[in-house]
């Protein structure tokens, strides 16, 4: 597929926006990595393709700036946009609770993908803190796939429901002048 | 801000074809799959080795250390501890597994020949050398323009984002306090950023096709990264054998 220019600057701009959101995080000391916020942007501004584009080359990115094992990730930040831009295209950006569903199944969708890789790929380890809580998972009796599952969307859920109501915040502030110029908007504003 | 892991060299690990050290990295990371774990080891080794030759290794044991001890550790807790083995013995109120403990040794040893081609590809490699090889190579430029304007905007972002912090700080915002008040302000910080970013975006775009970014695909580079005929057959054996040692992991 081809995107068109403005889809390309649109896609750069939302890989720093990943980027910088998780410096602003780090700044604030949220419990959040807000990591997902200009993929999410992107894919409700022009649509799903876009979104899973910028998840694919912030993940790449990140790989060459800071952690080369960030690119193993990509299909999760891919899913991240295709399943934002998926809401968006139905128009679940108008309500709160709608953005809150298509937060929770951003996290739902990532999980999934998340789960084979972090098992296969890092043996259900990532060497972050939240390591802990699935070696709690496994004590107790869980299988080593749904010990990570509930893990990754526990560690999830939170940070794509804050990340879909920021985007929502954003697009409900555009001015006219901005907004006008991207379509897909049109099935999330009045 | 220096956000890159490039470090530059004269070595002929930095002076070879990105493409073709990128190929490598392909071939690198399929072989630490397709490999038993101490061919993986030993794959690290000559990848740490080369990166102490290339003038970029001193890095190499704090990455490793950095990346694969917590890894390590909490592989060893969930794999050889908790999980239960058929050969899993008392060990006080827990257990161990030399099955376990085995298993978390092979996911640690292919990972750190992972850890260790990626980072030797990205120390020796500059993005920019990246690109000029690729577009050289005919790629197209949209692909080029994705990798390549992030890494040359971070930079601005990030300095433009500490001006907006410093600005509403200025303007009496609390970014210090509880987690409710740490949370409020985030979108006075991120707002500004995104807001001048789709304005601008706009007007990148618009530039672009002034200049007609897309209206030569083979465009000539100035001062391409060396290339060769043999150069150009390595690649294409790296690619294939990094083909055939996915098809024996999956056939494994």
């Amino acid at each position: 597929m081809r995107f068109e220019t403005r889809t390309l600057t649109l896609i750069g701009l939302g890989v720093v926006i990943n980027i910088v959101a998780g410096q602003i995080s780090s700044w604030l000391r949220l419990p959040i990595f807000l990591d997902s916020i200009g993929t999410i942007l992107v894919a409700v501004l022009d649509g799903a393709m876009a979104g899973g584009a910028t998840g694919l080359i912030a993940n790449l990115v990140w790989g060459i700036i800071a952690s080369p094992v960030e690119a193993a990730f990509a299909p999760v930040a891919i899913v991240i946009g295709l399943v934002a831009g998926v809401f968006a295209r139905i128009g679940w950006y108008r309500q709160v609770w709608q953005v809150v569903v298509a937060g929770t199944a951003m996290a739902a969708g990532l999980t999934l993908v998340a789960i084979p890789i972090q098992i296969l790929v890092f043996g259900g380890a990532t060497g972050a803190g939240s390591d802990l809580a699935v070696a709690y998972f496994v004590h107790v009796g869980r299988t080593l796939a749904s010990s990570v599952g509930v893990t990754v969307l526990l560690s999830n859920i939170a940070d794509k429901i804050i990340s879909a109501l920021i985007v929502w915040s954003v697009i409900r502030r555009m001015p006219n002048r901005l907004s006008s110029t991207y379509p897909m908007l049109k099935y999330n504003r009045a | 801000m220096n956000t890159l892991l490039f470090r530059g060299g004269t070595s002929r690990l930095h002076r070879a074809n990105p493409l073709t050290k990128l190929a490598g990295l392909l071939w690198a990371v399929t072989a630490a799959f397709a490999l038993p774990w101490q061919g993986a080891i030993a794959l690290a080794i000559v990848f740490a080795v080369w990166g102490g030759v290339s003038g970029v290794g001193r890095e190499f044991p704090r990455r490793l250390v950095i990346f694969l001890g917590p890894l390590t550790l909490a592989l060893i807790l969930i794999h050889a501890i908790l999980m239960h083995h058929p050969d899993s013995r008392a060990l006080g109120p827990l257990a161990f597994s030399w099955e376990g403990m085995m298993h978390a040794v092979k996911i640690v040893a292919r990972l750190a020949a992972v850890v260790a081609s990626s980072y030797l590809f990205v120390a020796t490699t500059h993005p920019s050398d990246l690109l000029k090889a690729m577009d050289a190579r005919g790629f197209p430029p949209a692909m080029s323009y994705l990798i390549a304007s992030p890494l040359l905007l971070t930079e601005m972002f990030a300095m433009r984002t500490h001006t907006i912090r410093d600005a509403q700080r200025a303007r009496g915002l609390a970014i210090d306090g509880s987690f409710w008040t740490r949370l409020r302000a985030l979108p006075p910080l991120l707002f500004p950023v995104v807001t001048i970013g789709l304005v601008e975006a706009d007007q990148r775009a618009a530039s672009l096709t002034a200049r007609g970014f897309r209206a030569t695909p083979k465009r000539t580079i100035v001062d391409p990264p060396a290339d060769s005929a043999a150069g150009i057959w390595l690649r294409r054996a790296l690619v294939l054998a990094a083909i055939a040692q996915v098809g024996v992991g999956i056939w494994r």
